[in-house]
């Protein structure tokens, strides 16, 4: 069962007259969870933001579970079944959580079913939907992200640095909730991380990034994957 | 009494004519500074009415589907680009209201013009005799307001609407198609303009300049109001008050200045105006 | 010891200053050059008519200049400078009509029209330049000024000439040729001088201060009142040109005070291109000229033409079209060269009590509301301390590190810093007070280049020449170290946007500590960062406090940073400080490890993920 969720071909991209992504290559399959590590302006980001739509594709091409994404814009994207959680302003500060979560859905009758789905997860929003946003603290905004894009029920989840600013129990938190998804409705992920032992955790394969090309790969379970991972980001 | 009846129409015309500058305002966060021509447009599809002899009453509709028209054409045009750029987007729609100004000009002269009234006489309030029309706008204005809070607060598009404009990158992540959101909006806001000019014509002369006048008062009404239509209703009664009672009082050109002197002072004492926080 | 680092072509400071002075004279030949000839031949070449248009003109280019300045440089859009010039316009239409004409009410009529114009401009600035005023509001209360005055003038009877001015008043008997040269001369020197200003390294200031106004503050420049000033400036120099207009045309009408000049003169700063000074002195001239020849012929069709070439540049061509047809002349201009890196002696300290705390905190609350973010502070930190603020999410770090610079963010309590109680004053207050502020995002200036966003760090130390722009550009000796470290040192010409992430972090960190502050407060300072730019900064901060004796405080997560460099840790939970100690104390106690640690699985993860590391 696993056709292939993601597929990027010879993709290059980048800010204006910059490029980040040089004919970069990677396919995921239906299912799987890979983590995308490498240090800071390596093009990580830039990736997720590629996918999405965010940034011109220069040249390359993208598909999503066989549907050719490569020129369309970004809220197609999305409804064609990607869940994406971005680094910064990934929440609308000004509304409650309950619009937050409302947001992704195609309509809002499912809102109260699916709610009840990822409760168990992240029960400290039952009682808080009214509450803005902006006034949660970080944690509990990276909850809140997650469980919208768990809500969206996505055929592709992609998380930028979710771990970042986090305490070590919240961190716990997230990688369980998002083993629990993918247990129950074999959902793709890419996670770009810094934060590798949350990565090699969640993932089952990663990926090295450096000036925008993929330099290494490997299984994340494997016994010398933290070490060999290591090995590049200090160099 | 006839201070109150004053006060409660002129409170009502602020409304109307600030309601479209409003709806983009508070949505968008773009000033529509062409909105003064656009009240300007809709003035004259009611004078086109009356010259084709038509009943009054049509030129509204009329009004409405010009703004409609021209709101759609401006934003893909012009709002569009500029959305990342508040600053300019006043300047672009200012130069706009100078290019339809012209165009008006152009097309019917530079002469006032008379509209056709729909609704003529007096009607007796507690024994004195106050204009018709005048006092069909109050129960128009707060028709307007319900309709308008119920859309932006209540449904769907409302809240939809607003994530837009709070980040857009974002709602669009989500799967919400921004462009279409920001596309009704200003129609929307552009339609409102109009429709307000066609309903001021029988109260004021119809000529090429007259939009500027409510413009500048209507932005000023704007900033002190911040986001919401019910606070909007609220300000144009208390700032309408003030302006009848220094026009009646001291004189009408201080008037005519009191909104704009009014809400500077406001807003430097009380930067989010009206609004809650 | 003053280190000089040379840059890759290993030029001295003595050619760097011949190069620059070579280039700057070339610039301005290039423009000057063409201004002056059209100034001398003008009288022999212009008919009667385009001298009078002309001379005209040149009054107007004058506020199109101030308009320039104010709004293309320092970010602030106004529709008001026409009021000012109708000020000095109607100053000497007044005086002229109502007292007479002799050289002592000619003076009186320039002091009337430089007194009031500078008053009004006093009363404008404060109401819109006040603390957290948005630039919505600044432009706001610029177009209610053309329209209050030319209403008061309306009204102004007798007086004042209503609706149709004043006229026939007595005026300098000169000729047109003379107009145009006083006229032509003083356009051409207020072009000039503002030209000096905004190239100047203060001048750099105003485009600073358009893009990032926060960070100025926090780099201790009132940036309320460098506007006030500008504007006042503006508004005499507006005045003046307003004053000469009234005493050559002999007509003051309302027109000339309103908010229909007031937005021509955006439209030509506009369409000239807004930010380079010379485009809209050429548009404005260009404009005016034009329309003069063509409103008789083609009056409605120009204005229509004018509007939307108007709008097209607004949407489609933001600097304007004068730079756009003059971009082949850039070449032979050629880029400015960059400054030399200089040490500078970090400035002896004010004899400043050792016995008294760098940061002293007492009782410190803020709540939002019902919300209680902070309570109960007390925190005190000594100079050469580097202290680590750890805590959960949603502790209130961020807000504690507001209390600190910002005097109005606290509802109680009491913050000093140095020895200063900074009550309820701004966070440039504070920065004076001896406090530098390191964001957590790169908070930089994105317009202007590395060495020029760190010579205006530098303001409270060396005031930056408001006419020269330096060739050295001197920094205390631990802003060099990492200005040298990151590679920023080579890279001095860059555009700040243009920097990675972690270079912008570099930069905003070697901007703060251009300030020579006492006391640094890091939010966050290893976000964002790789391994090893994260020891590099490790090592910056330890030598800040150990050698330097600065008083450090960051707010961090990264818990094996802080160990290796932190004298004292200050825990903060839910809004309140819940211990304090030294790294291992706090690490191995029990409330810590309460806070912290979610199931024992991840704090042994935690643990193992410290034996993977590399040290």
């Amino acid at each position: 069962m696993s056709a292939i969720a993601l597929n990027l071909q010879d993709v290059t991209s980048g800010y204006k007259a910059s490029i980040v992504l040089r004919k970069l290559s990677m396919t995921v399959s239906g299912g799987e969870a890979v983590a995308l590590l490498g240090k800071n302006g390596m093009g990580k980001s830039t990736l997720l933001k590629t996918i999405m739509g965010y940034l011109p594709k220069k040249s390359g091409t993208i598909q999503v579970n066989g549907l050719d994404i490569t020129h369309a814009p970004s809220h197609q994207i999305a409804r064609a079944g990607i869940a994406y959680a971005p680094q910064e302003h990934a929440l609308f500060q000004d509304l409650s959580i309950r619009d937050n979560l409302r947001l992704g859905l195609p309509k809002v009758s499912v809102f109260d079913e699916r709610f009840a789905e990822i409760e168990p997860i992240f029960p400290v929003f039952k009682s808080r939907l009214k509450q803005f946003a902006g006034t949660l603290s970080g944690g509990e905004q990276k909850m809140l992200l997650v469980a919208r894009a768990l809500m969206m029920r996505p055929s592709v989840i992609l998380l930028d640095e979710i771990t970042e600013g986090l305490q070590p129990s919240v961190i716990d938190r997230l990688a369980q909730a998002l083993l629990w998804e993918r247990n129950r409705r074999g959902t793709t992920l890419l996670l770009v991380e810094q934060h590798v032992p949350f990565a090699l955790k969640v993932a089952d394969r990663y990926a090295i990034l450096k000036q925008g090309e993929i330099v290494d790969h490997g299984d994340a379970k494997d016994e010398g994957a933290a070490e060999s991972i290591f090995g590049h980001l200090c160099v | 009494m006839v201070l109150a009846l004053d006060v409660l129409t002129t409170a009502a015309i602020l409304f109307i004519v600030t309601a479209g500058l409003m709806v983009i305002f508070g949505v968008m966060k773009i000033v529509n500074f062409a909105h003064g021509a656009l009240l300007t447009m809709g003035a004259y599809a009611s004078f086109v009415v009356t010259q084709l002899k038509l009943d009054p009453w049509v030129g509204l509709p009329l009004a409405l589907v010009v703004g409609v028209a021209v709101g759609m054409l401006v934003e893909q045009v012009i709002v569009r680009p500029l959305y990342k750029r508040p600053l300019d987007a006043i300047l672009a729609t200012w130069g706009l209201g100078i290019v339809i100004g012209q165009l008006i000009v152009m097309a019917f002269g530079r002469e006032v013009q008379f509209v056709e009234t729909p609704l003529k006489g007096a009607i007796s309030v507690a024994g004195i005799e106050y204009s018709a029309y005048r006092l069909l706008l109050v129960p128009i204005a707060a028709g307007l307001c319900l309709l308008l809070t119920a859309l932006l607060s209540g449904t769907r598009f409302g809240v939809k609407t607003r994530a837009v404009i709070m980040n857009e990158d974002l709602a669009r992540g989500l799967g919400i198609h921004s462009g279409r959101i920001r596309f009704i909006t200003f129609s929307l806001g552009a339609a409102l303009g109009s429709l307000a000019g066609a309903l001021m014509t029988p109260l004021s002369s119809v000529e090429p300049n007259m939009g500027l006048a409510y413009l500048i008062n209507a932005f000023m009404l704007v900033m002190v109001a911040g986001y919401s239509m019910v606070s909007l209703l609220a300000t144009c009664l208390v700032f309408g008050a003030c302006q009848v009672l220094v026009s009646t009082f001291v004189s009408p050109v201080l008037g005519g200045l009191t909104i704009a002197v009014l809400a500077a002072f406001t807003l430097r004492i009380r930067p989010q105006g009206f609004s809650h926080g | 010891m003053a280190k000089v680092t040379a840059s890759p072509g290993n030029v001295g400071i003595g050619q760097r200053a011949a190069d620059n002075r070579m280039r700057h004279i070339r610039g301005l030949l290039l423009v000057g050059g063409p201004a002056i000839a059209l100034l001398i031949a003008g009288p022999f070449l212009f008919g009667t008519y385009l001298l009078n248009v002309l001379i005209q003109a040149f009054f107007f280019s004058i506020v199109a200049v101030t308009v320039d300045v104010l709004w293309g440089y320092t970010g602030y859009l106004t529709f008001g400078q026409s009021a000012f010039f109708g000020i000095g316009a109607y100053a000497a239409g007044l005086v002229f009509t109502h007292g007479g004409f002799s050289p002592s009410y000619v003076l009186l009529g320039l002091g009337v029209a430089i007194a009031v114009a500078a008053a009004v401009a006093a009363v404008l600035g404060w109401l819109s330049f006040y603390r957290g005023a948005s630039p919505f509001f600044a432009t706001v209360m610029s177009l209610v000024l053309p329209i209050v005055l030319s209403q008061l003038l309306l009204s102004g009877g007798e007086w004042t000439g209503s609706s149709s001015g004043l006229t026939g008043y007595e005026t300098f008997d000169l000729s047109l040729q003379a107009w145009y040269g006083i006229a032509g001369a003083g356009l051409l020197i207020i072009a000039t001088l503002a030209w000096f200003f905004v190239r100047s390294d203060g001048g750099r200031t105003l485009v600073a201060i358009r893009d990032n106004e926060s960070r100025c503050q926090y780099l201790g420049i009132d940036t309320s009142l460098v506007k006030i000033v500008l504007l006042i400036v503006a508004a005499i120099v507006a005045g003046v040109a307003g004053f000469g207009y009234g005493a050559f045309s002999g007509v003051v009408a309302p027109e000339l005070t309103g908010f229909v000049l007031g937005t021509q003169l955006i439209i030509w700063v506009a369409l000239g291109g807004r930010g380079t000074l010379w485009g809209p002195v050429v548009g404005a001239l260009l404009i005016n000229v034009v329309t003069s020849y063509l409103s008789g012929s083609l009056p409605f069709a120009w204005q229509l033409i004018l509007g939307a070439a108007f709008v097209a540049v607004i949407v489609l061509l933001p600097q304007g079209l004068v730079p756009l047809l003059a971009r082949p002349f850039r070449r032979l201009a050629g880029a400015g060269a960059q400054p030399i890196l200089v040490e500078r002696a970090v400035q002896a300290r004010s004899a400043q009590g050792a016995s008294e705390p760098a940061l002293q905190m007492n009782d410190v609350a803020k709540h939002f509301g019902s919300l209680k973010v902070l309570q109960g502070i007390d925190l005190y930190a000594d100079a050469g301390e580097l202290v680590g603020l750890i805590g959960p999410n949603g502790a209130g770090k961020t807000t504690l590190m507001r209390c600190m610079s910002d005097g109005a963010e606290r509802s109680a309590g009491r913050v000093v810093l140095c020895g200063n109680d900074i009550k309820q004053l701004p966070p440039d207050r504070g920065v004076r007070f001896g406090l530098g502020r390191k964001f957590q995002n790169a908070n930089i200036f994105d317009s202007l280049t590395v060495a020029e966003c760190l010579r205006i760090a530098g303001t409270l130390i060396e005031q930056p020449s408001l006419f020269r722009r330096s060739n050295s550009l001197a920094l205390p000796p631990y802003a060099l170290e990492i200005v040298r470290a990151t590679g920023l040192d080579r890279k001095l010409g860059t555009v700040a946007k243009d920097l990675s992430h972690g270079e912008q972090q570099a930069l905003e960190l070697a901007m703060v500590l251009a300030l020579e502050p006492r006391i640094v407060l890091l939010d966050e300072p290893t976000a964002g960062l790789t391994k090893t730019e994260r020891t590099q900064i490790g090592s910056v901060l330890a030598s800040l406090a150990h050698r330097y004796r600065l008083c450090c405080l960051l707010v961090e997560h990264d818990l094996d940073f802080v160990a290796e460099i932190a004298t004292r840790i200050v825990v903060l939970h839910h809004g309140r400080i819940v211990m304090q100690g030294s790294f291992d104390e706090v690490v191995n106690s029990e409330l810590v490890k309460t806070i912290y640690a979610g199931t024992p699985q991840s704090a042994a993860g935690h643990g193992s993920a410290n034996h993977g590391e590399p040290s």
